[in-house]
């Protein structure tokens, strides 16, 4: 069975975890990032040390460094995917440009996809009248 | 001069719905975009509301083409979490499903790149093989797309003598011209005209991105979960990880032929050892205990994972769906770079892509 092992850090620790483990030529697997039932985000960083998982998780933080200028693409993505989805801020990141879907299509920060039917109807409709 | 050539969402040289734009320098790509998230269904929300129950018959709606990973992949997760020992015979049932939805999805995505190539007839040839791989999912399980194979404690079907006899004939048949294929494939001119030097994803650059499964082993990366980090039963199983390494399309053509070579022979060797015994719990409704696990499986594209979380009541907390094609699409724009407008097609397609998976 593949293991997984679950570690706490601070947001402090992020980084550097991030440095060492590129150092060490250890994958980065994925980011996932949820938020619990009060709201609060739990983001983990999950490192694959086959044939297991290390997931690091940092809980309650809203705003963490980005660690896209070290795991590149593979950072980059899964970090844009959770600042679109659950408006988390990952400072450094360039969010200029988003990742689902283009700019003229949907409007606003964070869980853009929850986005009600009835509204994306009136905004085509503004748009034709426009 | 420079112009935008958008692609998609939909658009006949795609198969699913994704937005690129391809910034050119006359016929060369110099630069390009890509833009997802035009099939977002919401699952993992949905995830959230259903029981383990409804929510193992949910996502194996995430894809069309790799189902049974899903599935899998999903039960696993929650098989971890609780503790529940899958019979071996069930993984034995799980890894032939697994295996033979690999060689469909292969096969599909070979007929797709013989037809952009412009080997029409080829690519016909080779669905022909692929409805013989369906009809046995189908004769197998009772589904053409949605097996609904997996149950948590094992699988929901065994596989008859009858059954076994037939799965070994059609292997044989598909194995013959898997070998005919890969001979035409490697001699061909215009194969090689089209896809060699094409699309190039340097074995750096495939790391640095963090390519992963078919994709990243046709830049020379040997990453297979199924050997990296075994699961179920597939350390009992001889077989190997298929590498190429010249960093082009030719190379992903190259590596899906080997590994549906091997694929043939991981369902040999689950078919001759299959063990005796029950294929799953049978009545008794497994207790899924809180906890968190994230679990990973060679999906016929690469690393599928699941993370769930748990939390005592018979609903997920959080389900995380993350599957290969968003950690291959990133190096969509990479690979293009340097390439002709014509070729940005049959470069799209050879990560083998799956929107829709991917947006679940």
């Amino acid at each position: 069975m593949q293991e997984y092992k679950r570690i706490s850090i601070t947001k402090d620790e992020i980084v550097p975890l991030a440095e060492k483990m590129r150092k060490n030529g250890v994958i980065l697997a994925m980011i996932h990032g949820y938020l619990d039932k009060n709201g609060l985000p739990n983001i983990s960083y999950e490192y694959q040390i086959d044939p297991g998982i290390e997931s690091y998780y940092v809980e309650g933080e809203k705003v963490l460094p980005t660690i896209s200028h070290i795991y590149d693409l593979a950072a980059e993505w899964p970090e844009r995917e959770l600042n679109e989805l659950i408006d988390i801020t990952f400072e450094g990141l360039d969010t200029s440009k988003r990742l689902f879907m283009p700019d003229s299509m949907l409007e606003g920060q964070g869980q853009i996809f929850v986005t009600p039917m009835s509204e994306l109807i009136e905004k085509a409709h503004k748009k034709k009248e426009d | 001069m420079s112009y935008i050539v958008p692609i998609g969402p939909y658009h006949p040289s795609l198969e699913e719905p994704v937005h690129a734009r391809l910034i050119t320098d006359g016929e060369l790509i110099s630069d390009a975009e890509v833009f997802i998230g035009y099939n977002h269904r919401g699952i993992e929300k949905l995830c959230m509301e259903r029981n383990f129950i409804q929510t193992l018959v949910l996502v194996e709606r995430v894809c069309g083409i790799c189902s049974h990973s899903h599935a899998m992949t999903y039960a696993m997760t929650l098989e971890a979490i609780s503790g529940i020992k899958v019979p071996k015979k069930g993984q034995y049932m799980r890894v032939i499903t697994a295996e033979l939805e690999r060689l469909h999805s292969h096969y599909l995505w070979l007929g797709i790149a013989l037809h952009i190539i412009g080997h029409d007839s080829l690519f016909m040839h080779t669905w022909d093989d692929r409805e013989a791989i369906m009809d046995i999912l189908e004769d197998l399980t009772g589904n053409r797309v949605n097996y609904g194979m997996v149950t948590y404690g094992g699988s929901r079907r065994d596989v008859s003598v009858e059954q076994k006899d037939r799965i070994l004939k059609m292997l044989a048949k598909i194995e013959d011209s898997q070998n005919r294929l890969t001979e035409f494939l490697l001699s061909d001119k215009t194969v090689a005209l089209r896809t060699q030097g094409v699309g190039v994803l340097t074995t750096e650059d495939a790391i640095r991105i963090g390519a992963i499964g078919p994709h990243a082993r046709a830049s020379n990366v040997p990453v297979d979960v199924r050997i990296d980090a075994p699961y179920s039963c597939y350390d009992e199983f001889e077989f190997n990880k298929a590498v190429f390494p010249t960093c082009d399309v030719f190379a992903r053509v190259v590596v899906r032929c080997l590994e549906n070579i091997e694929s043939i022979k991981i369902i040999r060797q689950a078919l001759d050892s299959m063990p005796a015994g029950p294929i799953n719990l049978g009545n008794k409704i497994p207790t899924i205990k809180p906890g968190e696990y994230m679990c990973r499986h060679e999906a016929p594209r690469g690393q599928l994972s699941y993370k769930v979380v748990t939390n005592g009541t018979d609903k997920n907390e959080r389900v995380s769906i993350h599957v290969p094609t968003f950690k291959n699409a990133p190096t969509i724009p990479t690979m293009l770079k340097g390439n002709s407008v014509a070729d940005a097609g049959l470069i799209i397609a050879s990560i083998d892509p799956c929107f829709s998976c991917m947006d679940r």
